[in-house]
């Protein structure tokens, strides 16, 4: 079978250790994505189909009402938790794409590890501050 | 006679050796994928995939920051919505629609293929999808703009 070369030759060392998707990350980025296909669509509609108004928007009142409710809570914060996971797997990927060493691969994780955990920190206190509002 | 090393093919002490990763698979696997020109559907189709998903996580964060002013109280949400009601506010959401149906829709072709369940049927999958995705982005467009 002919195949194309499609990177420069590396050392072992350098091929053992490149930064690449692995299959770990793919599937992760997958079933994410699938449960991403639901809830933004739930998300989506709920927040700009369903509210007769200019372009779907709610009202600050219509938002409180909306959000304190316990199953609409559970479905944003489960849809918060899964969107903030695909993006930063998402930006991870195009990030070791660029084939970076071990140790930048390592702050790569680190950075995105902490800057996903910071958003869903920062979400859950949003909605959650706001069901208070009730 | 002649020596037996000679008899060799050319880089066969270097066989043993690990060599570089041949990929397979959906896209366009290395650094380049930022510039489709000359490339095939499926070069295109990771490419756009690539942009809509950068520009998707930048508009996470404008969410979550235009958000923010509903912990300010319902005088600041009330003057957002002014300005969010605009015609230009409007065509950047028919924008973000068009971004999440394209990078949903090639998401659910690349898991399909990838996944090896329709491996020899991508072509097809993103232009059907395509079809499907472009009704639902004019149903969603006449929507948002028939609002006003």
């Amino acid at each position: 079978m002919a195949t194309i070369r499609t990177r420069p030759e590396r050392t072992r060392s350098r091929t053992r250790s490149r930064g690449t998707r692995s299959g770990g990350s793919w599937t992760a980025t997958t079933l994410t994505g699938v449960g991403l296909l639901v809830l933004l669509a739930i998300h989506m509609v709920a927040n700009h189909f369903v509210v007769r108004s200019v372009g779907g928007l709610r009202s600050y009142r219509q938002i409180i009402e909306y959000i304190s409710d316990p199953i609409i809570f559970a479905i944003e914060a489960i849809f918060l938790l899964f969107v903030t996971s695909h993006a930063m797997l998402g930006v991870r990927g195009v990030l070791l794409d660029l084939d970076p060493s071990p140790r930048a691969r390592r702050w790569i994780d680190i950075g995105l590890v902490t800057l996903g955990l910071g958003t869903l920190a920062y979400g859950y206190f949003l909605i959650g501050t706001l069901a208070s509002r009730a | 006679m002649s020596d037996r090393r000679s008899e060799r093919p050319p880089g066969f002490e270097r066989r043993g050796e690990r060599g570089p990763v041949l990929r397979k698979g959906v896209g366009v696997p290395t650094s380049g994928w930022f510039d489709p020109r000359g490339k095939a559907l499926g070069g295109f189709a990771f490419s756009a995939n690539r942009v809509t998903g950068l520009g998707l996580v930048f508009y996470l964060y404008l969410h979550l920051g235009v958000l923010t002013l509903l912990l300010r109280g319902e005088g600041a949400w009330s003057d957002f919505l002014r300005l969010a009601t605009s015609w230009t506010f409007l065509s950047l959401d028919v924008l973000l629609v068009l971004g999440i149906l394209y990078h949903g829709l090639n998401g659910i072709r690349v898991a399909l293929v990838g996944s090896g369940i329709v491996a020899d049927r991508q072509r097809a999958l993103w232009w059907s999808l395509g079809v499907f995705g472009t009704i639902v982005l004019v149903v969603a467009a006449l929507h948002i703009f028939g609002s006003k």
